[in-house]
């Protein structure tokens, strides 16, 4: 787990940034050795970034929306629109998109963070429903309705045309900087503080802090993501599909989160990988993949309820050592006595 | 003057009288005992005062201010920490990170927006919770996960979150219940400490002995009423307390 209250030396920290640079690089590489194929990294990375995102809300905060697909769509036929009607402009394009994304964030934020739980989910999936319709028929003017927003023009960033392989690096840079921004801002205070609303919000309140407007920023971030990686891929696939603000999406979200392990940010990019990985080889090996995509899913939480990540995690443990005498007392009941202590 | 005055306080809950018309006034710098049989009010009237609860009616005021209404967290930024009775602390993180959080909301309030603030400028809260949990007699714990500490420990722990703000009011809800005789004891010594600084109390206790050792003043509540308010030795005479409290028997 992060903890910002011991700083990693600037080594560590630069190792682990180079690594994520270097899995970035060979993605697609990989990808074709595994018998998937290239071009399977794109869209890989961007749910990554959605994923990341979302974590820091679902694995730090503790908060499980069902809604975020209304995110990833605003965001997406925000900058598609930008793209057919305003600018072939990648940046301003996929900066509107994501500003599209906060702002409807903080509004749904606002209202759905009055209700906990069970209750909170269900709000934010009905507010993303309410989007899905409103993009499928009284919006159809503006969203193309049932066919989606077709024919959005290639973007261009500094002359260089957005598809590809371009594309791709551009993508892999976004979930580069995406990373290093949410590694450090759970280890801002906003680390301590929502780790803690997760763990006892009672006690975050009668500890002096506004639980509610850190809930809101922690769902701000994760829509801002959302919008991001939304917009991203509306210039990717020249196209925006309904689907984009469909329900499942926001499915596929949680599904990837918890399959590479919540409260990782690492964990739901590798969920990400899995979950498209899958759907890819597996649609094209039988008709039936769904089913045996919802036989995983099932398997990893009734399995593996940390993920893949906490998964490693033990395995790395398993094999670098035994259990060493200290690690027995950890695990029990601690009893301090003043006068040993002292 | 006091630092909190309590007047006429009535809180009902569906039939039930939980506070009957409950007036209180808490001196600066001592330590206040409130007992009573179990479902006397006492809890109730730490909800009251931590804004967890709104009465029905009366007003609480905190050192000029009047706390009704205000949400938790602000009423705890202007000083009034509370140790609930079943420990309320952050089980899954570690014993500096329990500490740290309150240190945090110390320095910087209830919410700011420094989600983008560098690792560095939390080494003082580091060091300032370390010292705290040193000082309670957990310093040897500090990377433990809270959950792994004893009853006793936690409640400890959560003593240290409170401390961590420098809280000019300190409620205590049976700040000794489930603790060794010697955890009991060293407790009653660290509050005792505390008051040394100055720092208001408000305690409420069954153990007897801990009540009349420490306390500067003690209300007794029975049926959401106050039926007795004085020094410890006024308290111990009372015949009404002696009825209430423990059908007849001395105390």
């Amino acid at each position: 787990m992060i903890t910002p209250l011991y700083a990693q030396s600037l080594l560590r920290e630069g190792a682990v940034m180079a690594a994520v640079a270097v899995a970035l690089i060979g993605l697609p590489w990989f990808l074709t050795a595994i018998g998937g194929y290239s071009e399977l990294a794109t869209p890989i990375v961007l749910w990554g970034i959605f994923a990341l995102g979302f974590d820091i809300l679902i694995g730090f905060t503790g908060l499980l929306s069902f809604g975020h697909a209304a995110f990833w769509g605003l965001g997406s036929y925000a900058a598609g629109l930008m793209l057919l009607r305003v600018t072939d402009g990648f940046i301003p394009a996929v900066l509107v998109g994501t500003l599209v994304g906060a702002v409807a964030s903080l509004l749904l934020g606002y209202l759905t963070l009055r209700r906990r739980g069970i209750y909170f989910s269900i709000l934010t999936l009905a507010f993303a429903e309410m989007f899905y319709y409103a993009a499928l028929s009284p919006l159809q003017q503006w969203t193309g309705g049932d066919n989606g927003l077709t024919g959005i023009p290639p973007a261009d960033l500094c002359g260089i045309a957005m598809k590809g392989e371009a594309i791709y690096y551009v993508i892999a840079v976004t979930a580069f900087i995406g990373i290093y921004v949410a590694r450090r801002i759970m280890r801002s205070p906003y680390g301590l503080i929502l780790r803690a609303i997760k763990s006892n919000e009672t006690r975050v309140a009668s500890t002096g802090i506004d639980t509610r407007r850190y809930k809101l920023m922690a769902f701000v971030i994760s829509g801002v993501y959302a919008g991001l990686a939304g917009s991203l891929s509306a210039v990717y696939q020249t196209y925006v599909p309904t689907d984009a603000l469909h329900w499942t999406t926001s499915g596929q979200v949680v599904m990837m989160a918890v399959i590479g392990g919540v409260g990782t940010l690492f964990g739901p990019m590798i969920g990400a990988g899995i979950v498209l990985y899958l759907a890819n080889v597996l649609s094209g090996v039988t008709a039936q993949w769904l089913l045996i995509q919802g036989l995983i899913f099932m398997g990893f939480v009734i399995f593996l309820p940390g993920g893949v990540v906490d998964a490693g995690r033990r395995l790395a443990l398993l094999l670098s050592r035994r259990p060493a005498p200290t690690d027995k007392r950890a695990a029990g009941t601690v009893s301090v006595h003043p006068a040993q202590a002292e | 003057m006091a630092l909190l005055e309590v007047r006429n306080v009535s809180k009902h809950f569906a039939g039930l009288r939980a506070l009957d018309d409950v007036s209180l006034s808490i001196a600066p710098g001592t330590i206040h005992a409130i007992i009573g049989p179990n479902g006397a009010g006492k809890s109730t009237l730490l909800n009251v005062l931590t804004g967890l609860i709104v009465p029905d009616t009366g007003s609480v005021v905190f050192d000029g201010q009047s706390l009704l209404g205000l949400p938790a967290y602000d009423i705890n930024q202007r000083g009034i920490a509370r140790v609930f009775q079943t420990p309320e602390i952050f089980p899954d993180m570690s014993l500096v990170e329990n500490v740290a959080i309150a240190a945090v909301a110390a320095r910087d309030g209830s919410y700011r927006a420094n989600f983008f603030q560098h690792p560095r400028a939390l080494q003082p809260v580091r060091e300032k919770a370390e010292s705290i949990l040193a000082d309670i007699g957990l310093g040897a714990y500090l990377n433990t996960e809270a959950r792994h500490l004893s009853r006793g420990d936690k409640r400890r722990l959560e003593l240290a979150v409170c401390l961590a703000h420098q809280p000019r009011l300190l409620l205590l809800d049976e700040p000794t219940a489930g603790m060794s005789h010697h955890e009991t004891h060293s407790t009653a010594e660290l509050l005792r400490r505390l008051s040394r600084n100055g720092m208001t109390k408000v305690i409420i206790e069954h153990d007897m002995d801990v009540v009349f050792s420490l306390s500067d003043r003690i209300t007794v509540l029975h049926q959401g009423r106050i039926i007795a308010d004085g020094p410890p030795d006024e308290i111990r005479g009372n015949p009404t307390v002696q009825e209430a409290y423990l059908g007849g028997a001395h105390l």
